[in-house]
């Protein structure tokens, strides 16, 4: 069994309030507050119009997968203690996506479009991951 | 629009076999396709006076001597004025292409040495250091890698979604490696040679659901090198020309969980472009150069260059269509599933091979009288969209 260290974020301080929420299990997004749009992951500046007047608001965490897969052979060494797991893309309600974790279910049971909602696991005292299961 | 049609051709290739080739220093997979390209291309080595390495990732160090002159030295080239790598991933071939052709539109260069090389395939520590290598290389360290990202999980994100909105069956991705194959059986630089089927590539192991270790490609060392003039030159010299006749491309992504839709990218738009460049349609194509690098990719790319509707270019792959015989020939190279995956050089290595088809000269796997192919490479997670077209005339 490979007991590789877990990896851990290379974190751009831009986004250390990303982290900071997550760590008090909250999911933030940022909000331009000239075009209104919602940003993720976090940037310097608005990708929509370049403005650097920028929010954090809370995401409600819920989102539906884009597309997912198990993962049983050959992982980076890292995750070869977690084999089988799921990576998946979610599309968050609020309109942004990202790559996670599908955790607490069968990966049998994940489909395409399912409903899903944020849980948060800790890796360590600084970073907790957000991570989705199924929604209730 | 680009404005780059029949100004600049391809008038040299040299490539290495894809193997493993531990008893040789990584300069040697740059310079013996090299010296072959140039000595193909009938134009003199003094003659060269740009020189366009892309990129090696196995070793800092060797990527260092090629951003820092050393092919020019190897290679005794007296007459060199800018030696500057182009890299962009695997769509390197494409780009080098391009920047090529234009600086030869230009007037900054006149002969173009474009070049890969690198040692994936005896330069790491070991199959898992390939894995942890590519695991990182182009994979966000902030927002992907955390979570296990790595190719192999990109590829079938996408396969899932892809299967799921047009109902493409793994035995019709499975007949993409069986096509490919087909190709490399009768490719001798090829790594994969023996017949493979769509039985034995779903038996293999799952690495990543719904991917198969056999839809994977596999890391290789190797080289190719081919030298770029201009269209007033390229009449002059021994071979056929290779012209290029149109370009397209597109970015969509970094952070691969960024793209909007991970089963089309940005290939329509750049095949339109590069299409109307050429003033050509996908039905004046004779050989399809699609980059590969896992089956998905391959089929995506396929059927939104407008070589077959959307979910039906499995059927297209299994039928025998895109075989050698077939009517439309894909990949004849074999791809990086079947040739081996070289790094950049997968890319560079279907534009050699383009231009092998376009100049007469695959042997046993040459498409009878091709007069225009299609080439395509992206980078990265598949960040970017690159297409261009060459043909042994200029319509």
């Amino acid at each position: 069994m490979n007991n590789s260290p877990r990896i851990r974020p290379i974190v751009n301080p831009c986004a250390q309030p990303f982290w900071d929420g997550t760590r008090q299990e909250k999911l933030l997004i940022q909000h331009c507050k000239e075009c209104q749009a919602n940003i993720f992951y976090p940037r310097l500046f608005c990708p929509e119009c370049h403005s650097d007047q920028l929010d954090w608001v809370e995401s409600a965490g819920k989102g539906t997968v884009y597309s997912y897969t198990v993962v049983y052979n050959n992982s980076p060494s890292a995750f070869l203690q977690d084999i089988p797991y799921v990576v998946a893309i979610v599309k968050l309600n609020e309109g942004v996506q990202m790559c996670t974790n599908i955790v607490g279910c069968e990966p049998e049971k994940i489909q395409c479009d399912m409903p899903v909602e944020v849980v948060f696991e800790k890796l360590d005292d600084e970073f907790t991951l957000p991570k989705f299961k199924p929604a209730q | 629009m680009s404005n780059i049609k029949g100004k600049a051709a391809i008038v040299g290739i040299g490539e290495i076999p894809t193997g493993r080739h531990a008893d040789k220093a990584a300069i040697h997979f740059a310079v013996a396709p090299a010296r072959e390209a140039i000595a193909d291309s009938g134009i003199h080595k003094d003659e060269i006076d740009f020189v366009m390495p892309t990129g090696a990732v196995f070793n800092s160090q060797f990527n260092n001597d090629l951003v820092t002159c050393r092919l020019v030295e190897e290679l005794g080239l007296k007459n060199v004025k800018t030696n500057a790598q182009v890299f962009a991933g695997g769509a390197s071939g494409s780009c080098l292409v391009k920047t090529a052709a234009s600086l030869i539109a230009a007037g900054i260069a006149k002969n173009v040495l474009c070049v890969h090389a690198d040692k994936l395939g005896t330069g790491l520590a070991g199959g898992q250091a390939g894995i942890d290598l590519f695991s990182t290389a182009g994979i966000s360290g902030e927002w992907e890698v955390p979570y296990g990202q790595h190719y192999s999980t990109i590829a079938a994100l996408s396969m899932t979604r892809y299967m799921y909105e047009t109902g493409c069956t793994p035995e019709e991705m499975a007949a993409v490696c069986v096509s490919n194959r087909k190709w490399a059986e009768l490719n001798p630089n090829a790594f994969f040679r023996k017949p493979v089927t769509i039985e034995e590539i779903l038996a293999s192991k799952m690495l990543s659901w719904p991917l198969n270790a056999k839809m994977s490609n596999m890391l290789f060392d190797g080289g190719s090198a081919f030298v770029m003039t201009s269209a007033e030159r390229a009449k002059d010299l021994p071979n056929t020309p290779a012209y290029l006749l149109g370009e397209g491309s597109r970015v969509t992504h970094f952070v691969h969980s960024q793209e909007k839709d991970i089963t089309r990218f940005g290939w329509a738009d750049a095949g339109r472009d590069a299409f109307a460049e050429a003033g050509l349609t996908p039905r004046d194509i004779d050989v399809a150069e699609i980059y590969d690098s896992y089956p998905i990719y391959e089929l995506i790319t396929f059927e939104e260059l407008g070589f077959a509707p959307r979910g039906e270019g499995g059927k297209m792959f299994a039928s025998g269509a895109t075989w050698p015989g077939g009517k439309m020939p894909t990949t004849t190279n074999g791809g990086m599933l079947s040739q081996g995956h070289t790094g950049a050089g997968g890319g560079v290595a279907l534009v050699v091979e383009a231009a092998r088809q376009i100049m007469h000269k695959a042997g046993d796997r040459q498409v009878p009288n091709a007069r225009f192919a299609v080439e395509t490479g992206t980078g990265g997670t598949y960040m970017d969209s690159q297409v261009t077209i060459f043909g042994n005339e200029i319509p």
